[in-house]
């Protein structure tokens, strides 16, 4: 009975190194196979134990002067190898100890291969690592101490020690007992791969949300000698170049999404007006056509505008063809009314589609209701005023909370492709601005700030569009 | 079949009500012009949404003089196809056109897969912290960390210039999950249950009974998926800076409408590749351009009139959520 406590406070412990030395084979900071300069800054032992080609990239040189033996890297490559299978094996045996006493014991078997397996990938790094050191080029190579060595040596014995000290403890396994494991764990464990992925990547991101703190140019490491603490939050209201770019974008942000709004109820006259055509037929071409545009890239939208009016599509050969032009204009570049303009791509391109969801509204009214305004003389128009119109608000309710929650977020790629040097002041969005500043302009900590309060706003605001909407509608919309 | 006095009075009643109504909202003029103005307004805005398709195939088939003179318009003249003969022989459009077939073939069978998998695992009530893991799935819907920490993340996780970037963080898709979710929940549990019975896993459910029954929502999300995947552009463009073999069509396309260097080195290697004087025939910016651009919409216009049903009932299940 005390060992059952023990090696269940064992197995905690056990469990939480696993899943630690899982994680630090993703982190670069932790890589002890940067052995030398030459490694890549931003490599971690898993990209350099499956990529031979990344480990090496910029040895191509050290390699033909002979500064370094192919051997030593290989050495590297199949240490990281070594490690990650050794604590792919240890988390298999962490997964089989929520099994019964046999599958725990059983379990013992991978978690102690594992570890000697990841310890003989220490040494190999290290053998690699003194190796190194002997380099003819030493300015060239910059031998570096793998420091990091001594965390995977701690971990792995740790692990090993524990794992063995736990199959002593658990009870000797009877004879007719079979491997099983309780339903809600093997459901977990079929579960756990997806839901890995998922914290991989869309909880992963958030620890890059230390690069606000951090004085941070790419290609760099975060160390405290670069940490600034709010020095960027400041930055962005304080600097007037910074401010001012801000200012603009959110202008342009709210401008582009308020039109947006302000036209929404235009996707619903869209449905009230087809649904009045009586021939079927025609009612079909023209759902079937509308909504293709929305199935299409920006990028193919901006080819389609690229076609018809650029300096020889359609719209200028056929005025020059009318004697309207002298030669063609490309009106693309014409930098005058941008958002009323991206509202009407953006109306080209949605308005057939969004309409499908009140059209399947429409179908779903009582005709009685009509048939009952028919027979009190109700007229064509105000039927569709009076029972279509009402019919319909609450949907468009919906969909317009859900709107006012994404005001921020009206995406890049529309903007990106349509974007010109004259008329960028305009049409630099939010999105756009964090890409422009972050991934073109390389300063990763400002953006990344933007970024943030994006991300916070965009939430308050979802958070406040479904408490409304719980509030007057009684349900809530997430 | 006689019919009884009252049902034949009926009949003649509902007739006349028939008459009368629809000439009560025939006759009026208002009711006239805006039937005109109706059917007119539906007219141009398909012609809207259908011409420039149409535009741009006409201006790839005709003749390569009349579309730099810019006669084409609204009819093809002196049909042919050496365009796309020429753009299939240009490397850097093949191999693009390979990298996005292979995305978009695998990206999507994956997440089908991992989304039927997953969408019936979150169903099952006695999963060991299923309330807590399910939220987490469904919080990334509505919370990311924002562009610059997801493309620090990928680099750091080795995913830039690398094929796999555009597969792996596609497999788990919570929307998709949800849907799918939702729809198992509506298939009767009976079935499940008898099979249990009969002593049938977990695995064997899925297999059996689960994956077959919900092939409608799947192919939903497959047909969504699959345009997702076949449109997207900007992680090709953030996460693929140094390996241009790795560029999509939708970014290679968006590279050949911007830059007039890059046109002339694919005439140059069209010249390479097709006979040299043909080539100063067959190719010219224009149609260049426009023949890239029909080779990356076709396969959605092809494939659209057909899925257009699971279009229409994937926005409609989006209103459903679970």
């Amino acid at each position: 009975m005390n060992n059952e406590k023990i090696t269940d406070k064992l197995y905690i412990v056990f469990r939480v190194l696993c899943i630690a030395a899982l994680i630090v084979l993703f982190v670069p900071g932790f890589n002890p196979a940067r052995i030398s300069e030459l490694v890549p800054k931003t490599s971690s032992v898993f990209t350099c134990g499956t990529s031979y080609g990344t480990l090496t990239q910029n040895f191509l040189r050290a390699f033909n002067r002979g500064w370094v033996g192919t051997l030593t890297m290989q050495m590297v490559f199949g240490g990281c190898l070594c490690m990650i299978i050794g604590f792919v094996a240890t988390a298999a045996g962490g997964c089989m100890s929520l099994g019964t006493n046999k599958l725990k014991k059983l379990g013992a078997i991978p978690s102690v291969v594992g570890t000697v397996v990841a310890l003989v990938g220490c040494f190999m790094i290290n053998w690699a690592a003194n190796d190194i050191q002997g380099t003819p080029n030493p300015d060239r190579v910059v031998p570096l101490k793998p420091a990091m060595l001594s965390l995977y040596i701690v971990l792995s014995v740790i692990i090993l020690v524990l794992s063995v000290a736990i199959f002593f403890l658990l009870p000797k396994v009877e004879k007719e007992e079979k491997c099983h494991m309780e339903t809600k764990y093997q459901l977990f464990l079929l579960f756990l791969p997806f839901l890995a992925l998922c914290i991989v990547f869309s909880y992963l991101p958030l620890l890059g949300w230390r690069y606000a703190f951090f004085d941070y140019k790419s290609g760099e490491t975060l160390t405290m000698s670069n940490f600034v603490g709010f020095k960027w939050f400041m930055f962005l209201f304080q600097n007037e170049a910074t401010r001012a770019d801000l200012v603009r974008v959110l202008r342009n942000t709210l401008a582009m999404s308020g039109l947006g709004l302000a036209t929404s109820w235009c996707s619903m006259a869209f449905a009230i007006f087809l649904c009045e055509i009586k021939n079927l037929k025609f009612r079909r071409l023209v759902q079937t056509f509308t909504t293709i545009p929305n199935f299409i890239s920006w990028v193919l939208v901006y080819a389609v505008a690229f076609a018809i009016f650029s300096t020889d599509g359609f719209v200028s050969s056929l005025l020059i063809n009318a004697g309207a032009l002298e030669s063609g204009t490309n009106f693309l570049m014409d930098n005058s009314h941008i958002w009323i303009k991206m509202l009407a791509w953006g109306m080209w391109k949605g308005l057939g589609w969004n309409a499908i969801i009140y059209i399947a509204a429409i179908s779903g009214i009582d005709q009685q209701l009509y048939e009952a305004a028919s027979i009190d003389g109700a007229g064509r128009f105000q039927k569709m005023w009076n029972i279509t119109v009402p019919s319909l608000v609450p949907t468009f309710m919906v969909l317009l909370l859900m709107a006012i929650a994404g005001i921020l977020s009206n995406g890049m790629d529309q903007y990106l492709v349509f974007e010109t040097p004259y008329n960028t002041n305009t049409i630099t969005v939010l999105d756009l601005y964090v890409y422009k500043l972050g991934i073109n302009g390389g300063r990763v900590p400002l953006a990344t700030v933007v970024g943030m309060f994006k991300s916070v706003v965009s939430v308050a605001l979802l958070f406040g569009a479904n408490k409304i909407s719980k509030t007057v509608r009684g349900e809530s919309i997430i | 079949m006689a019919m009884t006095k009252q049902e034949k009075l009926d009949q003649k009643a509902e007739k006349l009500y028939e008459k009368k109504h629809k000439n009560q909202y025939r006759r009026t003029p208002a009711d006239w012009t805006f039937d005109i103005l109706n059917h007119a307004f539906f007219l141009i805005f398909t012609i809207m949404c259908i011409f420039p398709f149409y535009y741009i195939f006409i201006n790839t088939i005709s003749d390569n003089d009349l579309v730099r003179k810019g006669a084409i318009n609204f009819l093809p003249q002196g049909i042919h196809f050496k365009n796309y003969v020429a753009m299939f022989n240009v490397n850097d459009v093949g191999t693009a056109l390979l990298v996005t077939v292979g995305r978009t073939l695998l990206g999507t069978v994956l997440m089908v897969m991992a989304s039927a998998f997953v969408g019936y695992l979150v169903t099952k009530q006695e999963m060991w912290g299923r309330k807590i893991w399910y939220r987490c799935l469904v919080i990334t819907m509505y919370f990311n960390a924002g562009l610059i920490p997801w493309y620090l993340n990928m680099s750091m996780l080795g995913l830039t210039n690398n094929f796999w970037a555009y597969i792996i963080p596609g497999v788990v898709a919570p929307y998709n999950i949800i849907l799918v979710k939702t729809y198992i929940e509506s298939i009767p549990g009976e079935l499940e249950e008898s099979a249990k019975i009969d002593g049938a896993s977990y695995m064997t459910i899925f297999r059996k009974i689960i994956w077959p029954l919900s092939k409608p929502i799947l192919a939903t999300i497959a047909i969504f998926g699959a345009v997702g995947n076949w449109n997207s552009f900007t992680d090709s463009l953030i996460l693929m800076p140094d390996a241009p073999a790795l560029h999509t069509l939708q970014h290679k396309l968006y590279t050949y409408l911007n830059a007039a260097s890059n046109l002339k080195s694919v005439m140059n290697s069209g010249a390479g590749t097709i006979s040299g004087a043909a080539a100063t025939n067959v190719l010219n910016a224009k149609t260049i351009k426009y023949t890239i651009s029909m080779v990356t919409v076709l396969p959605i216009l092809m494939v659209y009139p057909f899925m257009q049903r699971y279009f229409e009932k994937g926005i409609m299940l989006g209103a459903v959520k679970g």
